[in-house]
């Protein structure tokens, strides 16, 4: 470096410096592109009628309401259904198993399978469920929605029960409490809203999910309550919708991802305002 | 307290006792199996993928994977196509979002003033959340048009007298395609590569930081020689992760690639990757064979990423053991 | 090496509440209590003092088998607490912490209010009214001299109360259990000098009815408020006796270097 004089250093550092900078403002630009486009296109198909209509052939208007009532439906269903596993395997892994080999596996699985993607969770789901039924159906689209939900819980469950101190536990457990009664009143109490910010975080993100959808609950035009039978979801209705030739349809499309991106972005601010609040105590 | 009271308080102690012995072990045992559920889990997906390509992978052999005609009249189905766009648009996003990726990160942490480190952190956090359906409606209706008209025409016309690239970049200008695939693959694996290569930089001890700084390094020799080669293992696990989202993402892609089974040498023509290819056509699939060679190429994708977010987590665990010593 | 049979000191008048036979305790492979035999009689404060890594803490948790929380770690040899022996194992650990109470060296406030940090221990076992309970969480409180301090805020956080208080909360808590036995961890050593000198006041107070075991690096404390004093060394009981006699005249020259400030 010796060779290399001081002004030919900062001159460097200028640059590479410079190119951070721009690597910032591209970076967000872009991203404030496609927020900016969702909200312009997305907002001018937004009325009353979205939320009170069903999907409507082509050529024709309508709303989403079949589609946003499917998605409800089906998350409900993966939230119940994935949530106490979530929870219970986080606690085996941060409580009864916190020194066992078996967490140490599950903890590396669990990573895969928080990442892995998600239309590989829909084709496992359709060899599951769908083939043995005879049928796309509501109960396989919230049971692939359901394997989504797993990870996230189980990751967050075991982290904040890993962040309780010992010391609450040993005070727990000397005074004669047993173990679960000490993980019952003591962790969870201590580790609430981390775990609520799991929860959170795993309906925000099984809400956009589309590829595990497609053919697990497929798509249905109209309302339905049957949960043995194809079912409408908003991601689905987008993909196809914006997908159509149809100007009604792909306006519906943007209004749909509007309805989603505000949705996502609630939830995740909401659970990072509950575990912010945590880090400034 | 008499002694008759006594005894039988201690009876009922005990029997409490036993009560809550037995609702421990039951307690215990269901968190258990709940958490060998989750490798139930990942051993289910895999063990029916294999099941479901079995026809496929067994009437095709090998050749599947080197195949590149992909007919379901005539039921020849063969993977290289898919492969080689989920390959090459993945590969293309992780050249792109890497230095900007790090770029954004060395902002955050050097540059950007205190006041708006925290906003803007977690702004590309939230971005991270935001659903792959999202980019791919934007990529359709706003950025391929874009390109088509601007971006495309300019860059053949340019590139036309020169040897590689005419071929790299040869037309017509669809604005679907290739590389619209692999732009918006950028953007969307930038969040994930920038938080975790901040959280990694964020591992440095600030006195090697500030040593550098005291023997008189620029900021710039400072993040090339100290945190970079510091935090390179985990740098190369938040690579890996993102490249693992990148090759399995669907939808994003799905609507811009415009569902070619061909190998072009153009970026600019249409191809498929592997999740786009299964998005589009299983629904549609008639016959057990072509079902099969659908769910032979998820098998595909499952095994490669896999062994990519398997080597991202090996390689985030040793700098959390870095960082925790 | 110290002899193993050590006898009990003589002056205590009162009979043998936890005797200690030939009791070893292992790390993993690291053997962290070397053959301690010690005999602690009922209702009164025995202190255990040495340099920290002396084992003093290990003994104690071995008292009410809390180190069975954590992999690896054992004991072997005999503690009998009433003639009974607690490491076998047929005791119900349960039900032997509910006899041996614990203190903790850092305040330990469960996240809920400073009522229901007492009522929780209470309920555990006994089906009580709520008006007996409120008697109860009442009574442990002024046991521990908390309750003019906290009876208009009862459904405050824990959390909410300053160190020290949070900390004779939490001997409320072990007492309103009803315990025979309690176990202080070092329980003042994470206080300011007023809040050490109450708790040291109350331990004074509960010597009447309770078997106090109290681990402590403050020598001054062990010398004011325990009866008999143990200095542990490298995982060895090197000394046990009066208190009065192990910080004036102690037989054994480790002893004497340790209390009189050459070492540790």
């Amino acid at each position: 470096m010796s060779s290399v004089t001081y002004p030919r250093r900062k001159l460097t550092n200028s640059i590479m410096m410079g190119l951070c900078i721009l690597a910032a403002g591209i970076g967000i630009a872009w991203l404030a592109l496609i927020l900016g486009a969702l909200l312009y296109k997305g907002i001018a198909g937004l009325s009353a009628s979205v939320f009170t209509e069903m999907t409507p052939p082509p050529g024709e208007a309508g709303g989403l309401l079949n589609a946003i009532a499917g998605s409800l439906a089906m998350s409900v269903i993966a939230m119940l259904v994935g949530t106490p596993i979530g929870i219970l395997a986080g606690t085996y892994m941060a409580e009864y198993g916190r020194f066992s080999r078996l967490t140490l596996l599950v903890r590396f699985i669990n990573d895969i399978l928080l990442s892995a993607p998600s239309i590989v969770v829909g084709l496992f789901v359709y060899e599951m469920l769908v083939v043995p039924m005879g049928h796309f159906s509501a109960v396989a689209g919230s049971f692939a929605l359901a394997v989504l939900v797993i990870p996230v819980v189980v990751r967050t469950t075991e982290d904040m029960l890993n962040l309780v101190p010992n010391a609450l536990r040993e005070a727990g457990t000397a005074i004669g409490a047993p173990r679960w009664i000490v993980i019952r009143s003591v962790a969870y109490r201590a580790a609430s809203s981390g775990i609520v910010t799991g929860i959170l975080l795993a309906i925000a993100r099984i809400s956009g999910e589309t590829a595990p959808l497609l053919f697990t609950a497929l798509n249905n035009q109209f309302w339905s309550s049957n949960l043995n039978a194809p079912m409408a979801s908003l991601p689905v209705t987008i993909f196809q919708f914006a997908l159509s030739p149809y100007e009604e349809w792909q306006q519906l499309a943007w209004t749909g991802a509007l309805i989603i991106t505000l949705t996502v972005l609630g939830l995740s601010i909401v659970a990072r305002s509950l575990t912010g609040r945590k880090e400034d105590r | 307290m008499n002694v008759a009271g006594a005894e039988r308080q201690d009876s009922r102690r005990e029997r409490i006792v036993r009560q809550f012995a037995l609702t421990d072990l039951i307690f215990r045992e269901v968190s258990r199996a709940a958490a060998i559920l989750v490798l139930a889990l990942l051993g289910g997906v895999a063990l029916s993928l294999a099941l479901g390509s079995w026809p496929a992978l067994s009437t095709f052999g090998t050749s599947f994977l080197v195949t590149e005609s992909w007919n379901p009249v005539t039921e020849k189905f063969g993977a290289l196509a898919p492969i080689y766009g989920t390959l090459v648009t993945s590969a293309i996003a992780i050249l792109l979002a890497v230095p900007i990726g790090i770029g954004i990160a060395v902002f955050l942490t050097e540059l950007c003033p205190r006041a708006l480190r925290r906003p803007i952190g977690i702004a590309i956090e939230l971005l991270a959340g935001i659903p792959s359906i999202i980019y791919g409606i934007w990529g359709l209706f706003v950025f391929a048009p874009f390109l088509q008209k601007t971006l495309q025409p300019f860059v053949i016309d340019a590139f036309a007298d020169i040897p590689v690239l005419s071929s790299l970049f040869a037309g017509p200008p669809y604005g679907i395609g290739m590389l619209t695939s692999a732009l918006i693959l950028t953007i969307m694996v930038l969040p994930f590569i920038t938080s975790i290569t901040k959280d990694v930089f964020d591992t440095v001890p600030s006195i090697l930081k500030e040593s550098a700084y005291g023997i008189g390094c620029t900021t710039w020799e400072v993040i090339r020689h100290i945190v970079i080669p510091y935090t390179r293992v985990g740098i190369m696990g938040g690579v890996m992760l993102g490249l693992g989202r990148a090759l399995g993402e669907t939808m994003a892609v799905t609507f811009v690639i415009g569902n070619a089974h061909r190998i072009n040498a153009s970026l600019f023509a249409p191809g498929t990757t592997i999740s786009a290819t299964i998005a589009n056509e299983f629904t549609e699939a008639d016959g057990k064979l072509y079902t099969s060679s659908l769910i032979a190429l998820g098998l595909i994708l499952f095994f490669i990423t896999f062994i990519i977010l398997a080597a991202a987590r090996f390689m985030l665990m040793r700098i959390d053991r870095k960082a925790g010593a | 090496m110290i002899s193993a049979e050590k006898p009990a000191p003589q002056t205590t008048a009162s009979p043998a509440k936890i005797e200690i036979r030939n009791l070893n305790f292992y790390y993993g492979e690291t053997k962290a209590l070397k053959s301690i035999n010690m005999t602690l009689p009922e209702r009164s404060v025995t202190a255990f003092i040495g340099p920290s890594g002396c084992g003093k803490s290990t003994l104690l948790r071995v008292l009410n088998r809390i180190y069975e929380l954590y992999p690896r770690q054992r004991a072997e040899g005999e503690v009998l607490v009433d003639g009974k022996n607690i490491l076998d194992r047929s005791q119900d650990l349960n039900m032997l912490r509910t006899k041996v109470g614990m203190v903790f060296q850092k305040p330990t406030p469960f996240p809920m209010s400073i009522y229901e940090n007492i009522a929780f221990g209470i309920r555990l076992y006994e089906t009580l009214s709520r008006s007996e309970i409120d008697e109860r969480v009442e009574a442990a409180l002024r046991r521990a001299a908390l309750w003019n301090e906290v009876k208009d805020k009862l459904n405050a956080s824990g959390l909410s109360l300053s160190g020290g208080q949070q900390q004779r909360l939490c001997i409320a808590r072990t007492v309103a259990v009803k315990p025979e036995i309690i176990l202080l961890d070092e329980p003042a050593s994470a206080l300011d000098p007023l809040s050490t000198a109450k708790i040291e006041e109350l331990i004074d107070e509960l010597r009447a009815d309770y078997t106090i075991v109290i681990v402590t690096h403050n020598m001054q404390q062990a010398a004011r408020v325990s009866r008999q004093t143990a200095f542990m060394y490298l995982g060895e009981l090197v000394e046990f006796d009066d208190t009065s006699k192990i910080f004036t005249s102690p037989q054994q020259k480790r002893t004497q270097d340790y209390v009189t400030g050459r070492f540790g």
